[in-house]
């Protein structure tokens, strides 16, 4: 990665000196439990009394949405474009992209169908690959980096990429997959992403090479994305303890020009909170429709 | 109008629907800002994904016993509001409120629950001050 000149900061050591002193403070406002720390989503707000400077090329710790443990969920439509039929949400779609739009059967916005006649790949728990990932469910994100790399460990499924930071190329796009020297490389959920820093506070992220459109969506309310999309992602670290996590996605394939996606400000959080997990399971899911189908029935739940 | 009767209307409603086989649903299933309160009997909490839910069980002004099913998200969303996986026990008696569902089988979204011992644990995603004993 070029500009990149950040000290090796492995897993354990990473987060900044000063997030120590938040870590402390932290202690008195937060149960802990057995040592097991749970989310505090009641932090004073960041005012020019307790802000404190951003530490340089670190994108590291543990994020959660600033407006609250809901504000990164997104069930509506992707943040800043909702699907909720004004508008200025009408999103530029190409004659394609407005196909594949309407031959997706959502749960959630404008166009929503009743349970049951849906075809969200979430309901059969595929992964939901990049960029959806950014547009769903979004809650406590952890973000790690060294000198190659930078990581992040969404909470929704346990899942996990990675954004190259060691000066590779970013691969070129080719029908069905990427080329990558010459060499046709697979398609995949989380694409190939490399990032490089702007300055010393703005991180900027790009991915290609993700799954076509037969197998994932844009968000929960149906709208498409392709195996063409170039997503571009932009980390800003604003102060210490806030960050703006946004995307614009290029994709000639259905959208006749880019557009932003989200600008999410995140929340620094203890890096000691302990997560549960938040995982889509095929039985439980399962379960769930059983009981709901009997019901349906009339003849109560088994 | 009692609980009971209100039941006995809203699973008859249910019944008259034809039956579609549920999938993980959208919340526009709700008739939202309509609330429904709930006593009832515990027979089943399950502490699972994609949602948690509460099975009781309503006896109505004519004996009948009328299973509600009322959901909730994910353990690891709505463990801030102080939900847990022995929250609910089979037997002990609850109060709920719930969005039903809009098209009258007896399902909802639960927005408040008071526990047999007058704890009251708010909605799902709600920080843990919800969680507090009632006087």
């Amino acid at each position: 990665m070029r500009g990149m000149s950040t000290p090796f900061l492995t897993f354990a050591v990473g987060v900044p000196i000063a997030a120590l002193g938040l870590a402390a403070t932290l202690i008195a406002q937060s149960p802990a439990p057995g040592g097991w720390r749970n989310p505090d989503w009641n932090k004073p707000p960041i005012t020019d009394a307790n802000r404190k400077p951003a530490p340089r090329r670190s994108l590291v710790g543990m994020w959660g949405p600033a407006g609250g443990p809901g504000a990164g969920t997104q069930a509506s439509g992707v943040q800043l474009r909702p699907n909720n039929g004004r508008p200025e949400n009408q999103l530029p779609y190409t004659p394609l992209g407005l196909e594949l739009y309407k031959s997706h059967r959502a749960l959630e916005g404008a166009d929503a169908v009743v349970a049951g006649r849906d075809n969200d790949p979430r309901n059969t728990c595929e992964p939901l690959g990049v960029p959806r990932y950014n547009h769903y469910n979004v809650r406590l994100t952890q973000i790690f980096q060294d000198e190659y790399k930078v990581v992040i460990l969404y909470h929704y499924d346990n899942r996990w990429r990675v954004i190259w930071t060691d000066g590779r190329e970013l691969p070129t796009i080719a029908d069905g997959g990427v080329l990558i020297g010459g060499e046709l490389r697979e398609q995949r959920f989380f694409g190939y992403s490399v990032g490089r820093w702007v300055d010393d506070y703005t991180f900027v992220a790009q991915t290609v090479g993700t799954m076509p459109e037969d197998r994932v969506w844009l968000d929960s309310t149906g709208r498409p994305i392709s195996d063409k999309v170039v997503v571009t992602e932009t980390f800003r670290r604003v102060d210490h303890d806030t960050l703006v996590w946004s995307e614009t996605i290029e994709d000639p394939k259905v959208y006749t020009k880019p557009w932003e996606t989200m600008r999410l400000p995140m929340r620094l959080h203890d890096p000691r909170t302990d997560l549960m997990e938040y995982y889509c399971s095929p039985s439980e899911q399962d379960n769930y429709n059983k009981i709901f189908e009997g019901t349906a029935k009339g003849k109560g739940a088994q | 109008m009692t609980i009971g009767r209100l039941v006995t209307l809203t699973v008859a409603a249910g019944l008259w629907l034809s039956p579609v086989l549920l999938a993980h649903h959208s919340s526009s299933a709700f008739d939202t800002g309509k609330k429904l309160v709930l006593k009832g009997t515990v027979k089943q909490w399950v502490y699972s994904n994609p949602h948690c839910f509460l099975m009781i069980e309503i006896k109505s002004d004519s004996g009948e016993v009328v299973q509600w099913v009322a959901e909730t998200q994910a353990p690891s969303v709505i463990f801030p509001a102080g939900y847990r996986r022995d929250t609910f026990k089979p037997g002990e008696q609850v109060t709920i409120t719930i969005e039903p569902f809009k098209d009258g089988r007896p399902f909802g979204r639960i927005l408040q629950t008071m526990l047999a011992d007058g704890t009251t644990l708010g909605v799902a995603g709600s920080p843990p001050s919800a969680a507090v004993p009632a006087p």
